[in-house]
């Protein structure tokens, strides 16, 4: 099966450089844990929940996004365009479906990787937080919504700058703006509508709700599904219709 | 075999292929030479669906192939012109990558990786990545990945390129041999010898459309095959011959230094495509 194929590679991607993966997963998270939980926002009360508890549940979201985005944007970009192994990926006789999907899981692998690596930094601080089964799945799916994104975009660009601006453009205002740092309660409300069109939204604020023991959104759930549906329709749609891949 | 239809191929706007139809006999070894940007390099990506036709056919064994044919493309591999390799893996894992691609069992794999990676010299090296490795062995790699699942048809894009003379002709041993045993090979090369001793038959590619299809001997009895090159003042003339007779009679008034051999393809290359230096 092309899935177990795909996810084999990234199995041996992550042998070779699971140092390196492992403290570049690290480093922006802890820095966002410093200067946002330590450093500014101890005191503060968000939502009736100490600042540092609201805050967690979001990094953990915007890790498992990036470590995902990343795995595969990132990484599918260089196959495609510097080392062209791509190429021999798209000859061999591989359901570009299955790839895709392995891709996806590959990649959510690896964001949940990161996210509990967060997850036991976060307990070294101090942060109450509940964590149980659904908690993982979550993290999961936002890794799969991310992960197709990945695909997508590296799919789409034409040069490796590309990515890297897609990056800039797309993840990097979703880090700050998807409900991670600061309660959507008080935006004015065209900020909030445009945060809501965000997946990560809906990631963090599921993520959000298991840490502070609540029950499942079961709609922030099936959003967030829906945009991993889509991100893959199109990367699918792309990868199978392109001329000049 | 293969059947190749009405083919054209448009980049922004601009013709690089027109109506190209040829058929290949499984078991033949298919030779397409052009001068650069001819279009032979856009025919492999077309076969192997790297690219997808502006227009006509590319069919297999009857089928039209497109790039959700699994079961068509499990029967052709490709050596690319450019290096198509992780760099982060291992000699090894690129050979057990290829075989999880074509869902070749294990034990058929481990068994042909070690014969495959022996024979080109690579069996010491299996445990370096692909970024460590030469770019000779990097060709070397990328030729027994192609040839690991056994395909049916094997579509090599200058595949020689970079090799020393003697891995070139160790390469060229173990194609024909390959090719004698029923395996069909499509090759790009810009050596003349290569594709005169491995070739059936060759296509003759300029700018796009298909000049001509015939064997390469074929090609140079059409032309003559004794060449004469006389060193006159304003450079190399070359002058063709059907018989060694009618040459040395041609000879016998030269004025300058001249030589006397045989036709080549590279003669027919030259003369065929328009830029030949007499």
């Amino acid at each position: 099966m092309a899935i177990l194929t795909v996810l084999w590679e990234k199995w041996i991607e992550f042998k070779h450089e699971w140092f390196k993966i492992t403290v570049t997963a690290m480093i922006s998270p802890i820095l966002y844990l410093i200067t946002f939980g330590i450093g500014m926002g101890m005191d503060k009360m968000v939502d009736g929940h100490p600042y540092l508890e609201f805050l967690i549940p979001g990094i953990i979201a915007l890790t498992t996004m990036n470590a995902s985005f990343n795995a595969i944007g990132m990484s599918l970009n260089v196959q495609r365009l510097y080392e062209r192994s791509f190429d021999n990926v798209l000859a061999s006789p591989t359901p570009l479906g299955q790839y895709i999907i392995g891709q996806m899981i590959g990649g959510s692998l690896r964001g949940l990787y990161a996210g509990c690596l967060i997850l036991g930094i976060s307990f070294l601080f101090g942060a109450a937080i509940h964590v149980n089964v659904i908690f993982f799945v979550v993290m999961l799916i936002n890794g799969m919504a991310f992960s197709a994104l990945g695909v997508m975009a590296a799919i789409i660009s034409k040069t490796h700058a590309d990515i890297s601006r897609f990056s800039t453009f797309v993840i990097l205002p979703m880090t700050f703006i998807g409900n991670t740092f600061f309660s959507l309660t008080g935006l004015p409300v065209i900020l909030k509508m445009l945060v809501q069109l965000l997946p990560l939204t809906y990631a963090s604020s599921l993520l959000r709700q298991l840490s502070y023991g609540e029950g499942v959104d079961w709609l922030s759930l099936a959003v967030l599904v829906a945009y991993t549906v889509v991100f893959m329709l199109i990367a699918l749609l792309r990868i199978n219709r392109s001329k000049n891949l | 075999m293969l059947e190749i239809i009405n083919l054209g191929k448009t980049f922004q706007n601009k013709k690089v292929l027109d109506n190209i139809n040829f058929k290949v006999e499984k078991g033949e070894f298919f030779g397409l030479l052009g001068s650069n940007g001819a279009g032979k390099t856009t025919i492999i990506r077309l076969i192997s669906t790297l690219l997808l036709p502006s227009k006509g056919k590319i069919r297999l064994d009857g089928q039209e192939i497109s790039r959700n044919s699994v079961e068509l493309k499990q029967k052709i591999t490709t050596v690319t012109q450019e290096y198509t390799l992780r760099g982060d893996m291992t000699v090894t894992e690129i050979m057990e990558y290829q075989g999880r691609l074509y869902k070749i069992p294990k034990d058929q794999r481990r068994k042909a990786t070690k014969e495959l990676l022996t024979f080109c010299g690579l069996m010491t090296h299996r445990k370096k990545r692909v970024r460590e490795l030469s770019g000779g062995m990097k060709r070397k790699l990328m030729l027994c990945r192609a040839l690991l699942p056994k395909p049916e048809l094997v579509l090599l894009d200058e595949p020689t390129v970079g090799l020393d003379p003697f891995s070139r002709r160790q390469m060229w041993d173990l194609i024909s041999g390959l090719n004698r045993q029923g395996m069909t090979f499509i090759l790009t090369t810009h050596y003349m010898e290569e594709a005169q001793l491995l070739c059936n038959r060759i296509a003759l590619i300029d700018e796009g459309c298909l000049l001509e299809i015939a064997p390469p001997l074929e090609m140079i009895k059409r032309l003559g095959v004794i060449a004469v090159d006389v060193a006159t003042a304003a450079g190399i003339k070359r002058e063709f011959f059907q018989n060694k007779e009618l040459a040395i009679a041609y000879a016998a008034n030269l004025n300058d230094p001249f030589t006397l051999r045989e036709t080549n393809l590279e003669d027919v290359f030259i003369k065929r495509l328009g830029r030949g230096i007499d």
